[in-house]
């Protein structure tokens, strides 16, 4: 490589850099392929997830009470057999802030209604923090019920749950 | 500038000849990036295809167009054969020297496409800014004895970019104390459910067990990260690449041990371009091989 391409293969690069410094900071540090790699930069905060419990055999009083991770009685349904992105999944139910008919229809598509006949299975948020004793706690909230291509939402919630803010 | 031609010598090693070795390992890292691009383009579309609804969470040009007319149709998999058709082009150096133009492009529309649903993955990242680098290179180096040089020099420089602005991302977004075991306790609190989420079931393994039992343990595993990161820009150095390569393969090991997270790709682009594999096949082949002269 002579001198001359040297410079000019600094020149471009630094051209690129250039396009690579306008889009990521005009669209919160990811353009993609472009990013900051801004993921875990925020540390310490409390977090939401998501998942599907199966709830069959709970009775109606435990169905939609909110309940801590170890006091969980009903299994997780396995989303890798269901042929779901879990994160997907766990994006969508989390960042979710209004539930249009829309969005909630969403969910059964996701699931390509196929709730097995007489099972129920429960679509919860997960939300974990770091208490003041310095130990993690995680609760389950739950948000719908599945069942026979049916979605019905948490009785026990009001509409500010599922209607936080418009879209 | 002065400042400038220390890592332009580092980057384009202007006073090593080019080996046959060299091109065909050029060529063999350019299949690498091609089979990765398909793989990723039909996965995302047959995704896309059965699952996407609505834009939860617009990416890159999706703030700008409605992606969501991509959905059906089977208008993602008639981009991810267009890709095919196009990045096939490329690699073969058939028809005009734009082909890889236009594949990132349609690789962008198919990344925020498929990833409109919230999540922003990064482990595809490194194969888009390879293939951008290919486009760039291809377009501006129709000499091809410079064009490799060049091509692979700033896929170097980027990637190296890419871990030194996530270690500043970290001291920017929460400060000095980023690597407070407690903060590792979170993610893995939040990982171990994302795991139970997807497999049905969970258990911790021994390094993650190890984190949890000590606050002390779990800041340590965070520092040598964060460390890590901070010196990825030294992967611009040739002498300096094979040692910062390796501990960035720690660190990924780490964080998918850690945290579940696994960079298959990105490991595999980092065992290839961080070592100088050119010296091993100089060894067997004395002269570039006729398929590397036709197609570099």
């Amino acid at each position: 490589m002579k001198q001359t391409e040297l410079k000019s293969g600094m020149k471009i690069i630094g051209v690129i850099f250039l396009v690579f410094v306008f889009t990521v900071a005009t669209h919160d540090g990811e353009f993609w392929p472009f990013s900051i790699f801004p993921m875990f930069s925020k540390a310490g905060n409390p977090w939401t997830r998501a998942m599907v419990l199966d709830v069959t055999n709970l009775e109606n009083e435990e169905l939609w009470k909110i309940h801590s991770l170890n006091e969980r009685s009903a299994a997780a349904i396995s989303l890798r057999k269901q042929g779901v992105d879990q994160i997907d999944f766990s994006n969508f139910v989390s960042k979710t802030n209004h539930w249009s008919e829309t969005r909630t229809n969403a969910l059964l598509t996701m699931f390509d209604n196929e709730v097995p006949q007489e099972r129920q299975w429960m679509i919860a948020k997960v939300r974990g923090e770091l208490d003041q004793e310095d130990l993690i706690t995680v609760q389950i909230h739950p948000l719908f019920l599945l069942s026979n291509d049916r979605i019905i939402r948490n009785p026990l919630l009001d509409d500010s749950h599922y209607f936080l803010r418009e879209e | 500038m002065n400042w400038v031609y220390p890592i332009a010598k580092g980057l384009f090693e202007p006073d090593r000849d080019i080996s046959p070795g060299e091109n065909l390992f050029f060529k063999l890292f350019e299949l690498f990036i091609l089979c990765y691009t398909i793989k990723f383009c039909f996965e995302w579309a047959h995704y896309t295809q059965i699952r996407n609804v609505d834009v939860v969470l617009p990416l890159g040009v999706a703030n700008y167009i409605d992606v969501s007319l991509f959905f059906d149709n089977y208008l993602s998999y008639l981009i991810a054969v267009s890709i095919l058709l196009f990045s096939v082009m490329a690699f073969f150096r058939k028809g005009p020297n734009w082909h890889y133009i236009v594949v990132i492009l349609l690789f962008h529309l198919l990344y925020v496409i498929r990833f409109s649903q919230g999540e922003i993955p990064h482990s595809q990242n490194l194969i888009g800014l390879s293939l951008l680098c290919f486009a760039v290179g291809l377009v501006w180096y129709p000499d091809n004895k410079t064009m490799p040089r060049f091509i692979i020099g700033s896929i170097l420089f980027f990637i190296g970019l890419g871990y030194t602005s996530a270690f500043i991302a970290k001291l920017i977004g929460t400060g000095f104390h980023w690597f407070d075991g407690r903060h590792l306790w979170l993610w893995i609190s939040e990982k171990s459910i994302d795991i139970l989420s997807r497999e049905g079931v969970y258990q911790p393994n021994f390094l993650q067990s190890l984190a949890l039992s000590s606050v002390g343990v779990a800041s340590i595993i965070l520092l040598i990260g964060w460390f890590t990161e901070f010196i990825g820009f030294t992967l611009w150095w040739p002498k300096l690449r094979p040692f910062t390569t390796t501990l960035l393969i720690a660190m990924h090991i780490g964080i998918t041990l850690t945290m579940n997270i696994r960079f298959d790709a990105f490991v595999i682009q980092l065992i290839l371009i961080g070592y100088p594999w050119y010296k091993i096949l100089d060894i067997y082949f004395k002269e570039t091989p006729a398929w590397v002269v036709k197609t570099l």
